[in-house]
């Protein structure tokens, strides 16, 4: 392939990946999934019954598996000559329309589910909180499997990229790297940022506290909605820069040096990101600890 | 308490006997009058047998999670698949290897409950979680992966031939879809009803909606693999079956708030 097409194709997933995983985080951040559903679903029985809406299907890397697996499933079907020989681009809106629609089936599934399972501790089931937020939810699933489905897309047909894997099996790879992208980048946003901004550096978890997520917000009792907010000014955009750069990179290295030293040219770039990656991430903890900690009662390294 | 319930031995009033006995039958059943018959527009029997082999696994997936496993109801399921894709497609090629394809869904089977048994002792002896139900339960989960695998993947192919399945549902990345739909309806149950409320007949009304939608997406891939009225069929009998139990769903849903299901509202009284 020509190399500035190559590198085209390239920067699109990039792109493509970009838009997933912010779409993705927000996504998981209405639902309250993954990190942050530990502690809407202890809500109720530590006595803060709430109006958030709890999603959880199955945690994120499976359940984006799923709704992108589906995708290009059903895009397959669509293209396949057998069918339709549908064009790519509507094979795909239409596939990523019924993943969103599983999206819709599973999270209806799952609030209505966990809320009925907890009456006990007086936790309702609120019509309005399932209707508000289920279209949210779904608009963003379409989002991210419209994109994680191109991007598979691309890297699949064997004009562009032509790797050996079958559609469906890199769609369902590449969802399961932006649901655990999205749930150990953004989700702390949510998760911890959202409710702890006000703790000391470093001060630790009271289990009690994990109520008070779903209490208040700007103005009024903390809606689903206000935590897409607030995520999208952060947790968001950071899980689709996460999950751009690991889509750009892995494909960067591998597109541009294919040819050096047989092959293993790519292998060795791969091994220098990665370090790279780890020594800058050590810098930026120890910044974080010197430049905030310690907190006030810490007095030296405590004996065990 | 856990998140997952009270702990302990979970109520049912279905007991584990009759759900298994309906899962492996039915399932077996489905799967080889699909396999065997010839017939494509028969091919939706393995869905059905997929269903209840659904079913049987998310019962299971309850009992052994009653336990307190909160964030491990995923990763059971996930395990579920796992030990049932590499039995699923061992049986089938040892059928194909000795000329014989009907041992296929059996060899499988058979497998994966020597599996769940292994992996259920290692972690109940090795690891030491000390769940009485464990090695049952990971049995039960493992056969329920290995059946709704086989129903799902024998209702695409409209065969029980080890080729036609590795070329028509393998190599095309069809088992993608089934493999994670297949995880799902057995996990997704239990998970999504986890509470100290949860009552088994509204986690088994929900296995088989969630059955029911992964048979859809398999009848809509059987489309491009057998043909569009054996897709069809299959995908309106998945529908009519996800419609029906997924109502009963909310009218258990219903029955278990009480007065709880609220159209709109304030936080209850005492909540603030």
């Amino acid at each position: 392939m020509d190399p500035a097409m190559g590198m085209g194709l390239v920067a699109l997933m990039g792109a493509a990946a970009t838009v997933a995983g912010c779409s993705e985080d927000l996504e998981s951040d209405i639902g309250s999934q993954s990190n942050p559903n530990s502690q809407v679903q202890l809500a109720a029985q530590v006595g803060y019954p709430h109006r958030i809406f709890n999603k959880a299907i199955s945690g994120e890397p499976p359940s984006n598996a799923m709704y992108c697996a589906v995708g290009a499933g059903v895009a397959m079907v669509l293209m396949s000559e057998s069918v339709m020989s549908a064009s790519p681009l509507i094979a795909i809106a239409i596939g990523a329309f019924v993943a969103a629609l599983l999206n819709g089936v599973f999270a209806t599934t799952s609030y209505m589910g966990r809320s009925a399972s907890q009456t006990r501790f007086n936790q309702y089931v609120y019509m309005d909180v399932l209707r508000n937020q289920i279209l949210s939810l779904m608009g963003h699933a379409y989002i991210t499997t419209f994109c994680i489905v191109l991007l598979s897309y691309v890297m699949w047909n064997q004009h562009l990229i032509n790797h050996p894997f079958p559609f469906p099996v890199i769609a369902l790879i590449w969802g399961l790297c932006v649901g655990a992208i999205g749930s150990s980048t953004g989700d702390v946003h949510y998760g911890a940022e959202r409710e702890f901004q006000d703790f000391k550096f470093g001060a630790g978890l009271n289990a009690a506290d994990s109520g008070n997520i779903t209490r208040y917000a700007e103005a009024g009792i903390r809606s689903s909605l206000d935590n897409a907010w607030f995520c999208s000014k952060f947790g968001g955009p950071a899980t689709g820069i996460a999950f751009g750069m690991v889509v750009f990179l892995d494909n960067w290295r591998s597109t541009a040096f294919a040819e050096v030293l047989n092959g293993w040219g790519a292998v060795l770039v791969g091994l220098a990101i990665v370090i790279l990656l780890v020594i800058y991430n050590r810098q930026i903890e120890t910044y974080a600890r010197k430049k905030y900690g310690p907190y006030p009662e810490y007095a030296g390294d405590i004996e065990a | 308490m856990s998140a997952g319930g009270p702990g302990g031995e979970a109520v049912s009033a279905e007991t584990a006997n009759q759900v298994d006995i309906k899962g492996i039958g039915v399932g077996l059943v489905g799967i080889y009058i699909a396999g065997i018959s010839g017939i494509p527009y028969l091919a939706f029997l393995a869905g059905i047998g997929a269903i209840f082999a659904t079913k049987m696994g998310a019962d299971a997936v309850r009992r052994v999670c009653s336990y307190g496993i909160g964030t491990g109801v995923p990763s059971i399921g996930m395990l579920a698949l796992g030990m049932g894709i590499i039995s699923a497609m061992f049986g089938l090629a040892l059928g194909k290897m000795y000329n014989a394809v009907f041992i296929g869904p059996i060899v499988g089977l058979v497998l994966a409950l020597v599996i769940g048994f292994v992996v259920g002792t290692l972690a109940n002896k090795i690891i030491k979680l000390n769940i009485p139900v464990m090695e049952r339960c990971l049995m039960e989960i493992a056969g329920a992966g290995v059946l709704a695998l086989t129903g799902l993947s024998v209702m695409i192919a409209g065969s029980m031939d080890f080729v036609v399945i590795s070329e028509k549902v393998i190599t095309t990345g069809y088992i993608a879809p089934v493999f994670i739909l297949g995880a799902l309806g057995i996990l997704h149950p239990f998970n999504a009803s986890l509470g100290p409320d949860e009552t088994q007949d509204r986690t088994l009304v929900h296995a088989y909606s969630c059955g029911a939608i992964a048979m859809v997406i398999g009848g809509l891939c059987s489309i491009a693999v057998i043909d569009s009225i054996a897709g069809m069929i299959s995908i309106v009998v998945g529908l009519v079956i996800w419609y029906v139990t997924f109502m009963g769903f909310v009218k258990l849903v219903k029955r278990d708030a009480g007065a709880g299901y609220v159209g709109t509202g304030l936080l209850p009284p005492g909540a603030m």
